[in-house]
């Protein structure tokens, strides 16, 4: 297509286009001198940065000696939200199966989406002598 | 997740073990437990993606290695619960606080300080203004609060503890490029931290009412939507800033925003243009319970804005096509943002005489399936467990054949409108964004 055509049909003048100054080149290999001595000025700002607080530490509960003979949860997130998502925690109860067969998993999915608590479940399992967990999986 | 093990740890001092997507672990190790859960919980990392894939995909990670110890997965769940605690894990108490960050930074030339603006992660990655001692002192005129005043305590990505003042919304605020009248705007938008973060292409609106929008010279008319407004522009930057410096949203580290969303860059900040409402329609801070005399900020967060594209035509009704648009939402809330040419044509003709007449219809009358319904993973994921519990209309929707069409608005309240443009086309956008939080602003003049 013709050039001068097609700046038309965008909407631009080549008459406009043709005048329109370059400044290829321009920047400057000459700088003058106050603008040379402006940038080097030092200048003092605030620090826009927030200190984060610190948690309290917390620490973890004392681990099992041995998983032999132990009762451990898989408790399912219910990431998608549909009880579809255990998958991953069905593919754990069969490796321990056929791995530690001595020790006893228990599927459970958690009420409620994935950013919200359970303490029912979490109680539950305490009250049925839950040994361990394995919670998961988000993302 | 880590909240969850935690309290199985702490309360019930059972032994937990945490899966999570190898996209997001090194938040639930690192940053969550030193601000948030101050527990180091032992994570396992599993390989994403894991929703969707096939089981023998699965089955596959169980055999393979866990993302974080680079073991074994089952030996690293295995070590999880057994492993003796390490002297980190048993520490309890309240670490000695950081050294708390200088009031100024060590003088240095512009260029330098521009560079390690950015290097920080304190900018948008565009040039800032330096926020000198003069120039925030100028800003804090735009307010009658102290500069040592703490607007927030709970402001990080995710509720942690990030207590800031006043001054530290100045420096921003300068930074940003606003002007001291701009300031009370932006105070009520800190207030309103933390903003919802996601792995998903979530994002901010900000919609500003009341008798601010013309003191200090905001666009609610022609182009409100453009980059041709400085208050607009300018406040909506003073978010992304906020989000970044003050919440503390770092991605890859406090956050991990898959796609992000380019909407970040202002947070479509707008004013509505309340004079051009038709009679009956009140402007959006009145609908949420403010006098009309008062000037309010609302945070909306949602995902997508899609474009009328064209004007409103004789031969379609506009609230046909805007049902049209709405059905490929989630359904989980949805605000209309529409020219006052558009919000009269619904009044005058169509006989909408409410914007709330206006969500009722609609909420009638958008459908979709159900299996496009819960094949949206934000749908699923949040309403699914509802379904489940027998929460209704939820628990019956779930168990429809796929191919049964559902309104999916099922609350007319959750629809809004938004008006504002200049009444040179008869446009509108349909969104899925929500109205979060309303501040005051004329609480921070």
């Amino acid at each position: 297509m013709d050039r001068r055509k097609m700046l038309a049909l965008l909407g631009a003048s080549p008459a406009l286009v043709a005048a329109a100054p370059s400044y290829a080149g321009t920047s400057s290999t000459a700088v003058p001198e106050a603008a040379a001595s402006a940038a080097d000025r030092l200048i003092t700002v605030l620090n826009p940065a927030v200190a984060p607080g610190l948690a309290q530490r917390i620490p973890l509960a004392p681990r099992l000696d041995k998983l032999d003979g132990k009762t451990i949860y898989l408790v399912d997130t219910d990431w998608g939200g549909m009880g579809q998502n255990d998958g991953i925690l069905q593919e754990m109860q069969a490796w321990f199966a056929e791995h530690m067969p001595s020790v006893k998993t228990i599927i459970k999915i958690k009420k409620g989406n994935f950013v919200t608590d359970d303490p029912g479940l979490w109680k539950e399992i305490a009250d049925n002598k839950g040994d361990g967990v394995v919670l998961g999986v988000a993302g | 997740m880590s909240l969850e093990a935690g309290e199985i740890e702490q309360k019930y001092r059972i032994p937990t073990v945490a899966a999570a997507g190898s996209n997001v672990v090194s938040f639930g190790i690192g940053p969550n437990a030193t601000y948030n859960t101050g527990m180091p919980i032992r994570y396992i990392g599993v390989p994403f993606p894991f929703s969707g894939q096939p089981r023998s995909v699965l089955k596959g990670y169980i055999a393979g290695k866990d993302t974080v110890s680079g073991k074994p997965m089952m030996q690293a769940i295995v070590d999880g619960l057994t492993k003796p605690l390490t002297d980190q894990e048993k520490m309890s108490g309240r670490p000695p606080e950081a050294a708390p960050e200088p009031r100024l930074l060590p003088p240095d030339t512009e260029d330098h300080l521009q560079r390690l603006f950015k290097e920080k992660g304190w900018t948008d990655y565009n040039p800032v203004i330096l926020p000198t001692q003069v120039r925030v002192a100028a800003m804090l005129k735009g307010t009658s609060h102290k500069p040592e005043e703490i607007v927030k305590t709970a402001a990080g990505t995710f509720g942690t503890r990030r207590p800031f003042t006043v001054e530290k919304v100045a420096v921003l605020a300068v930074m940003a490029g606003a002007k001291p009248e701009y300031f009370p705007v932006i105070l009520a938008l800190a207030s309103l931290v933390p903003y919802q973060d996601s792995t998903t292409s979530i994002a901010q609106m900000i919609v500003v009412n009341g008798p601010i929008r013309k003191q200090i010279g905001m666009n609610s008319g022609m182009g409100a939507l453009g980059p041709d407004n400085e208050a607009n522009s300018v406040i909506g930057r003073a978010m992304t800033l906020i989000h970044k410096v003050i919440q503390g949203y770092q991605e890859g580290v406090t956050g991990f925003a898959s796609l992000s969303n380019p909407l970040r860059y202002d947070n479509l900040c707008m004013a509505e243009n309340e004079e051009a409402l038709p009679e009956g329609w009140l402007p959006l801070h009145v609908q949420m319970g403010h006098q009309p005399a008062e000037s309010v900020v609302t945070v909306f967060t949602g995902w997508n804005f899609i474009n009328s594209t064209g004007w409103v035509e004789q031969h379609y009704a506009p609230q046909m096509l805007m049902r049209d648009y709405m059905a490929s939402l989630s359904g989980m809330g949805a605000t209309l943002i529409m020219d006052p040419s558009v919000a009269d044509l619904l009044k005058d003709v169509q006989g909408f005489k409410t914007k709330a007449m206006l969500g009722d219809w609609l909420s009638q009358n958008v459908e979709k399936t159900a299996r496009s319904y819960w094949g949206n993973s934000i749908v699923s994921s949040m309403l699914g467990p509802l379904a489940a519990q027998g929460l209704e209309p939820y628990a019956t929707w779930k168990k429809l054949p796929g191919d049964t069409t559902i309104k999916p608005f099922a609350n007319p309240k959750d629809i809004h409108a938004v008006v504002v443009g200049g009444k040179t086309a008869s446009v509108w956008f349909a969104t899925d964004f929500r109205p979060e939080k309303g501040a005051s602003i004329d609480a921070w003049r």
